[in-house]
């Protein structure tokens, strides 16, 4: 099970690293929504790992909260760049 | 006792976090923030803090970053007033104008805002009264190609610094005034 | 028998992690990489969190919230980002 979440970890590096070197912002944005994904199903396994629940729901919900995040986030920075 | 994949994780914060402070464009830090985030949500919920995971998420990843973009969009913004065209006189030099002063400003991630006013005399007034931060008229035409000459008249500074040192438009003058009566606003 | 499988499905979700987010790594247009990302990453978080809900069944009712939150959300999120950064595009393209 650990070599499994080292696996992970270093699948969440591969978009950290690109926000980091790409200067476009819709790439930073793609990056952003890999990497919400990847952190609450990482928080999940782990809940299962330990048989926590508590931390699943926070799992669940940070899952679901991320996306609308960038929802609206994606909405702000198209009306930044129209105007 | 403690994990090795723990480890992993923590280090993954101050990653982040350097990141977000090398940035130089804000939009592109408020991205960055968001991501910082999701990494420290993980590495709360990883060290066991379920509920301060849980309003990183809300507040760092959603409100926070939500309401800063707002807040930077409206304050790194340049007023500039310029007279009221009228609709028939279709004047294609002031947009060719507008869109090389947006060029220049927008390097200093600043946005252009036009704002119009019917006359001369209250486009002054509005200046002295720093509803704007500049004004741009024509003063009159040159004498050798009959384009148009552009009085630009700055309040602020930094902005005068700034568009004196890139700003390279034909038959240009700019010019940097302190307005009277200094009450405390901006 | 059922250990084996969770393991499977954990692992081929992995596998489909990478396979979608390598190519965020390279100078493809956004829309090529949101295809990717949006296809192969949901995929594999969905095949992980079946994983998990083969390894422990008791608390089911949270993974398939997690299972459904995946499958609407990223599904909307796609269309959402797809719209906003290509509009974008287009405006660029008539200045």
């Amino acid at each position: 099970m650990d070599s499994i979440l080292i696996a992970m970890i270093l699948a969440l590096l591969i978009p950290i690293y690109e926000a980091w070197q790409d200067d476009d912002i819709w790439q930073k944005m793609l990056a952003f929504a890999s990497i919400a994904t990847k952190t609450s199903i990482m928080m999940l396994v782990i809940s299962v790992l330990r048989d926590d629940w508590s931390i699943g729901v926070v799992a669940v919900i940070t899952l679901s909260v991320g996306e609308a995040g960038l929802m609206l986030l994606a909405h702000l920075i198209k009306r930044l760049n129209e105007a | 006792m403690i994990d090795n994949y723990v480890y992993v994780i923590v280090a993954l914060l101050p990653l982040s976090a350097l990141m977000l402070v090398t940035q130089t464009n804000p939009y592109n830090a408020l991205v960055i923030r968001a991501i910082l985030g999701a990494v420290a949500a993980l590495v709360y919920s990883v060290l066991g803090g379920a509920d301060v995971a849980l309003t990183e998420a809300l507040v760092g990843t959603m409100l926070a970053v939500t309401l800063y973009v707002i807040a930077v969009r409206s304050s790194l913004v340049m007023r500039l007033g310029i007279l009221a065209q009228k609709p028939d006189l279709t004047e294609d030099y002031i947009t060719e104008f507008i869109a090389s002063l947006r060029k220049v400003i927008k390097k200093h991630h600043l946005r252009l805002e036009l704002v119009e006013y019917p006359d001369r005399d209250s486009l002054k007034q509005a200046l002295l009264n720093r509803e704007i931060h500049g004004i741009c008229d024509r003063s009159g035409t040159s004498n050798i190609d009959n384009n148009p000459v552009y009085q630009t008249t700055i309040r602020v500074h930094r902005l005068f610094e700034i568009l004196q040192k890139e700003f390279t438009y034909p038959d240009l003058k700019i010019s940097y005034i302190t307005p009277p009566n200094s009450e405390d606003k901006h | 028998m059922i250990d084996t499988l969770s393991y499977g499905l954990i692992i081929v979700g992995i596998i489909f992690w990478f396979w979608g987010t390598l190519p965020l790594i390279g100078n493809r247009s956004v829309l090529f990489k949101l295809h990717s990302l949006s296809v192969s990453d949901t995929l594999g978080s969905m095949a992980i969190v079946v994983g998990l809900l083969l390894k422990i069944p008791n608390e089911w009712s949270l993974l398939v919230l997690a299972i459904m939150t995946l499958a609407i959300w990223n599904t909307v999120l796609g269309y959402v980002l797809a719209y906003c950064s290509s509009s974008n595009e287009k405006i660029i393209n008539k200045k």
